[in-house]
């Protein structure tokens, strides 16, 4: 599905340089759920956003179904957006003027669906449990909803690829768990999902895991 | 949700800094509607003023004036021409004077065809005397003359028989004469039927008579001294009917009353063309004031912007989504404007030109509106654009 082949990532110049990916190869297959770990300025974070063309690569190439990415101009990849993958985010990043059910509508705003909109809206949120508190503003949500809402709105747009930057680094143990569980129900329901996380615990859930450190894959754990 | 929508949501959250980037373009709005309101009471006061003179052409006998020199010597100026205009020229006059109107009016006059539009005033002038006292007798159309001198008050009635007359105060003094005296006039009886209330004029000093009556006392059937023409609009073209008649007839002179209300019009027009400046010059500074709301805007929300652009927001609807903004400030700021500068005409406007009516106009609440809008929506461009530029991974990195 997404294939990142010698890719690099260099900030600044001289002797600010900062190589935050170093050669960085890695394949996610339909239906994989990956965890990307390691710690704190390993790069996992910056790998996510060029996976998700959130940022430029300084080297090499991406591609999603074999369509070079890593190139497109910001026009274009707004349909990848709209079609092929979502982001859930560690701060949720949800508007806080809109209620729950119209932050989940907001893909569908942007992507121009019509009448249909608030009842796939709807669906989504009823999908992570969270069908009660569809009028609720951010404010007046936890933490725990809050992300929950913020998963609804990645699936809104039946986007099969969902990049997850700490989903749980901004929850408590058990709202981490249930969030987790919910990546798990959604990848058994056929959704591919790259993760990133420093929690281990957390990483333990996926199928694979890939540790980085100073921008390069260390390790790839291959769970059974 | 349509995008407006969502616009409308954000718009109510940060209504506070909406509200002062309106009032930015409210103040320049405002400013201008003083300018319009108090510029268009100053020249209905001035064409009020104009109708008090009455006629707004006159046409005269064309004697021409010849300067006589023998070497450096003058000697003094030699009249040519007759002293009277033939009054079967009178349909002429009429003619040039209406087509002149219509064709410089065009569909905006709305006197059907074969109608009047002016009135059209002929009077001959005699001198002689009654009673040993000179006077000047005065042949009128006493309908025509009743329209032209509007401000006439009459004691009495006005002359209906050919033998009825007329008199100015000061005539009627000195002849000690009153309404239901007769005059012996080349001993003809004339009967005084009212008494023209003093006009401060030359009127003051005259005796007026039904035309025909004046032609046959004193033998000149046919003939007039001067025609007075008043059209019966506004903002007509008195210099253009001037011309059509000086360069289609011969033997007369129309002479454009109005010259003396275009100098004070100048005047008006000089002192809006200053305002007018003013409010191009307040309009720019609110201008500026909306483009560092609208770049302060962009910077607390992008976040917001990134995470729309997140969830598939493209360019042009980043855009779109602060122009529409930019409608909403214009809108808001537009009523305010004209609301405020309707009521400081209503203030300034009597201090700025004495005896002023000032009344609103409702016509400049769409073209306030209008205003307000441009601006806001062109002081929002280069914030927009600057906000369609916005990165998503720079925006959440910014948080």
């Amino acid at each position: 599905m997404l294939q990142v082949k010698n890719v690099w990532k260099v900030y600044g110049k001289g002797v600010s340089k900062v190589i935050a990916l170093n050669n960085v190869d890695i394949r996610l297959n339909d239906g994989d759920f990956i965890a990307i770990t390691g710690p704190s300025g390993s790069g996992k974070t910056t790998l996510l956003n060029v996976m998700g063309g959130l940022d430029s690569i300084s080297k090499g190439k991406i591609f999603l179904d074999g369509l070079r990415i890593d190139n497109l101009s910001e026009g274009r990849f707004v349909d990848i957006r709209r079609k092929r993958m979502a982001y859930v985010f560690q701060q949720y990043h949800l508007i806080p003027s809109l209620t729950a059910l119209e932050n989940v509508l907001l893909p569908l705003t942007f992507g121009g669906v019509g009448k249909s909109g608030p009842r796939r809206a709807m669906q989504m949120l009823k999908k992570v449990g969270l069908a009660q508190r569809a009028k609720h503003k951010p404010s007046q949500l936890s933490g725990g909803e809050q992300q929950r809402v913020a998963i609804a709105r990645a699936l809104v747009n039946n986007c099969s690829l969902i990049l997850a930057d700490e989903p749980t680094g901004n929850l408590d143990q058990k709202t981490g768990a249930e969030i987790i569980k919910l990546f798990e129900k959604l990848n058994g329901d056929g959704y591919t999902i790259a993760m990133v996380t420093h929690n281990p615990d957390i990483a333990r859930h996926a199928k694979r895991i890939i540790v980085m450190e100073d921008g390069r894959i260390v390790n790839e754990i291959t769970q059974s | 949700m349509k995008l407006y929508q969502l616009v409308a949501k954000d718009a109510l959250r940060r209504r506070r800094r909406l509200l002062y980037s309106a009032l930015g373009v409210a103040v320049g709005v405002a400013v201008v509607i003083v300018v319009l309101t108090i510029s268009k009471a100053g020249g209905d006061k001035i064409y009020m003023e104009l109708d008090k003179y009455g006629a707004n052409l006159m046409v005269r006998p064309a004697i021409q004036d010849v300067e006589l020199h023998l070497g450096d010597l003058d000697l003094g100026n030699l009249f040519i021409g007759e002293n009277y205009i033939e009054q079967s020229t009178l349909p002429q006059i009429r003619e040039l004077t209406d087509g002149a109107i219509r064709e410089w009016m065009g569909s905006s006059i709305n006197i059907p065809e074969g109608e009047n539009i002016s009135t059209i005033a002929p009077q001959l002038y005699i001198t002689t005397k009654i009673g040993g006292v000179s006077v000047v007798v005065v042949g009128i159309d006493p309908d025509s003359e009743r329209v032209i001198k509007s401000w006439w008050e009459v004691d009495g009635e006005y002359p209906e028989q050919p033998d009825e007359a007329i008199v100015g105060q000061a005539a009627a003094g000195s002849l000690q004469i009153s309404v239901g005296d007769t005059l012996s006039i080349e001993n003809e009886t004339v009967r005084v039927v009212g008494i023209i209330a003093e006009t401060g004029s030359d009127d003051d000093y005259q005796i007026y008579l039904p035309l025909a009556t004046v032609q046959r006392i004193f033998h000149k059937e046919g003939l007039l001294s001067s025609t007075d023409i008043r059209a019966l609009c506004n903002a007509c073209p008195v210099e253009v009917i001037a011309d059509s008649i000086n360069s289609n007839m011969l033997g007369v002179r129309a002479v454009a009353i109005k010259q003396i209300a275009n100098n004070e019009m100048n005047v008006i027009d000089k002192m809006n063309n200053f305002m007018r400046i003013l409010a191009g010059i307040t309009l720019l500074i609110g201008a500026f004031g909306v483009i560092n709301t609208m770049l302060s805007s962009v910077h607390d929300r992008i976040r917001d912007i990134g995470i729309m652009k997140a969830v598939g927001a493209s360019r042009s609807q980043v855009v779109r989504m602060f122009l529409y903004e930019a409608v909403v400030i214009g809108l808001i700021g537009g009523v305010i404007g004209y609301g405020v500068g309707t009521l400081l005409s209503y203030l300034v406007g009597p201090l700025v030109l004495e005896g002023v009516n000032i009344a609103y106009v409702l016509d400049y609440l769409p073209a306030a509106l209008g205003i307000a809008i441009a601006i806001a929506v062109v002081a929002s461009v280069y914030p927009a654009f600057r906000a369609s530029q916005i990165k998503v991974a720079d925006s959440i990195r910014s948080i």
